[in-house]
């Protein structure tokens, strides 16, 4: 079709289709659909946070009248860090322990997970109750359950482990492990979301890969690792984060405990501009841990992009080579032609 | 079986899955030990509660704790009703507004293209991360300045974004193939129908896990009763079963705590049996070959 026939009904259509159009509309949907989100967001999260650090830079009094606020600067920070002992202490084995247990509790739940998602009778039954501890641990009910020992394996000695552990490691990372050991119940018990997550990730792989893969000769082992593992990498981290997340957030943490205290304790020093300065440090602790982690894990290019990418490389470089050669030898072809001139 | 999800039980018992059942077994009175504790729990008298050392399983079981429960709480001021009556409310509106308003940024966030979407996500991931206590008292002010002191609203709004929801959902809307909506974009669909047609069917089972978490969140809170609410007849359920508990903070309260938690845990078990179904079914089918 040439270009004359256009009507100018049709040229005005065209108009309208310009370039960007489609993203335009994109954009006022996605905020549309995100508008209720967002003021929800910025009153409750944004903001508190927000006045929260405006508050450890003072300290905060409660009187009959209100709150009394005196700028203090970063005194609060420095007090929390280096003239109280609590905070560090707690924060170094709260460190170790969530390093050590996280990736217990991704390759429990990996495990537990691949074996619900075979065929063995009862699965229903078995994916019931791994999830069903997920509905009590966040509520107050496990600080009862802990009070009462039923967090620890009392089957196993765990004297032995932890007299054992003293021995050898130094306090600092002793106390945390051996404290694993008494809680494994408990870690056991946080892992029924990340299961659920492993699980719908798992039954999205396509069969026909494994089928694949088994008229090649690969093993179940290898299959594991080649297909099953680089299938559900995105969801180990989401399970790595919601991990951290609820261990560092969860009513039983010693250091919210910490922070609740201090907020509410009367004294001249502390107060609720020392909380937010602690709690500020914790959370940047936190964020810190799960970027550690997604450092270790994501890793945006896949291996076969990577490989692509080398291959183009090598290929640019080869052709800019041979085009030296080329031009070379074009080169000594005119000095030989001249040569022979001459 | 009781709970069989949507067939997804095998018909036939195989010799092969007999070592899988035996590493699942132990693991599986692991899992359940919470349960059994709590129900066990509240049945004992009160010898039981206090023996050393402590017992797992109720010997003698009685309604003794009960009793003394429904017995404490007609002393008080307000009936027993109207705390259920403030609970459900709570809930209900919450894990309603709360699901309506993830789905929707997830949806946002994974599938449509603006500016300023991942500042958007960076401030969720952020709020994540940060103590929940430490905000208490900023959020405190506005909710005073709204006005909003001794109202449903104050129970409600500082539950609805609840960050943890919103980056599990969004993960799960990510995973819809991006064919399907485009398929339906060109069939004519506006945002809203993919948001309503394909979304949010596909979505179920982390629609199903949400709520579980945005309920139990919403459920066990106390603290929106503790420091937004004067009038003691708006309080929540749960408000009114810690208090019970610390008022008698005494040896005989120890039964009644352990009542009172087993009275706070059934509701969780209803709803998670309800949704269970969802829950396990995941995301077997994408819908596209």
């Amino acid at each position: 079709m040439s270009k004359k026939k256009l009507s100018k009904e049709e040229k005005k259509n065209l108009k309208k289709l310009k370039a960007g159009r489609l993203a335009k509309r994109d954009a006022v949907a996605g905020i549309l659909f995100i508008t209720p989100w967002i003021i929800g967001a910025l009153l409750f999260l944004a903001y508190p946070l927000i006045t929260s650090f405006r508050y450890a830079l003072h300290n905060i009094r409660m009187t009959g009248v209100g709150m009394r606020f005196r700028y203090v600067g970063y005194s609060n920070f420095t007090e929390i860090l280096f003239s109280q002992t609590e905070f560090t202490t707690e924060m170094i084995s709260y460190l170790v322990s969530t390093v050590i247990s996280v990736p217990i509790i991704v390759v429990f739940a990996l495990i537990i997970a691949i074996m619900l998602n075979q065929n063995v009778k009862g699965k229903g039954f078995f994916r019931l109750i791994f999830f069903l501890p997920v509905i009590i641990v966040s509520g107050p009910i496990l600080g009862m359950l802990n009070q009462e020992g039923a967090g620890s394996l009392t089957s196993i000695d765990t004297q032995a482990i932890t007299a054992t552990l003293e021995e050898t490691l130094p306090g600092a990372l002793a106390d945390p492990i051996s404290d694993l050991f008494e809680n494994m119940v408990t870690i056991l018990w946080y892992s029924g979301v990340q299961i659920l997550i492993f699980i719908s990730s798992l039954q999205k792989i396509d069969r026909s890969m494994y089928e694949a893969a088994k008229i090649d000769g690969g093993s179940g082992w290898e299959c594991f690792w080649k297909i099953t593992l680089p299938n559900i990498k995105p969801m180990i981290l989401l399970n790595i984060v919601y991990t951290i997340v609820f261990i560092s957030n969860n009513e039983q943490n010693s250091i919210i405990g910490l922070i609740q205290e201090s907020m509410f304790s009367g004294t001249q020093e502390k107060g609720y501009g020392y909380a937010s300065a602690m709690a500020w440090m914790y959370s940047v602790v936190v964020v810190l841990m799960v970027a550690l982690f997604a450092a270790l894990f994501m890793s945006k290019k896949d291996v076969y992009e990577k490989q692509v990418k080398k291959a183009k490389k090598a290929h640019k470089k080869e052709q800019k080579q041979l085009k030296q050669i080329e031009r070379r030898s074009a080169k000594n072809a005119k000095k030989n032609a001249k040569a022979a001139r001459g | 079986m009781a709970y069989k999800g949507k067939r997804i039980n095998p018909q036939k018992f195989e010799r092969g899955h007999l070592k899988i059942i035996l590493i699942l077994l132990p693991l599986v009175i692991f899992m359940a030990m919470p349960i059994i504790f709590i129900a066990n729990h509240a049945f004992k008298p009160m010898d039981e509660l206090f023996a050393f050392p402590p017992t797992f399983f109720v010997r003698s079981p009685s309604m003794e704790n009960f009793t003394k429960l429904i017995k404490f709480s007609r002393t008080s001021g307000v009936p027993l009703s109207r705390y259920v009556f403030n609970s459900i409310i709570v809930t209900a509106l919450t894990v309603g507004f709360s699901l309506i308003f993830t789905t929707f940024a997830a949806f946002a966030l994974a599938k449509l293209k603006f500016k300023g979407r991942n500042l958007m996500m960076s401030i969720n991931q952020g709020a994540l991360m940060f103590v929940a206590t430490a905000v208490l008292i900023p959020r405190y002010l506005v909710i005073c300045n709204f006005g909003l002191i001794d109202t449903f609203w104050a129970h409600i709004f500082p539950l609805v974004a609840y960050p943890v929801a919103l980056f599990l959902v969004k993960q799960f809307v990510e995973q819809v193939p991006d064919a399907l909506i485009e398929a339906a974009y060109i069939d004519g669909a506006t945002d809203f129908t993919v948001y309503r047609k394909i979304i949010v069917p596909m979505i179920k089972p982390a629609i199903a896990t949400a709520s579980i978490l945005i309920f139990q969140q919403v459920w066990t809170n106390v603290e929106t009763s503790n420091y937004y609410i004067n009038d003691d007849s708006m309080k929540t359920l749960t408000f009114y079963m810690n208090s019970l508990v610390n008022a008698n903070n005494t040896v005989s309260g120890q039964g009644m705590a352990a009542a009172a938690s087993l009275i706070m845990f059934v509701p969780n078990l209803v709803l998670f049996v309800i949704l269970q179904n969802n829950v396990m079914n995941t995301m077997a089918h994408s819908g596209i070959k």
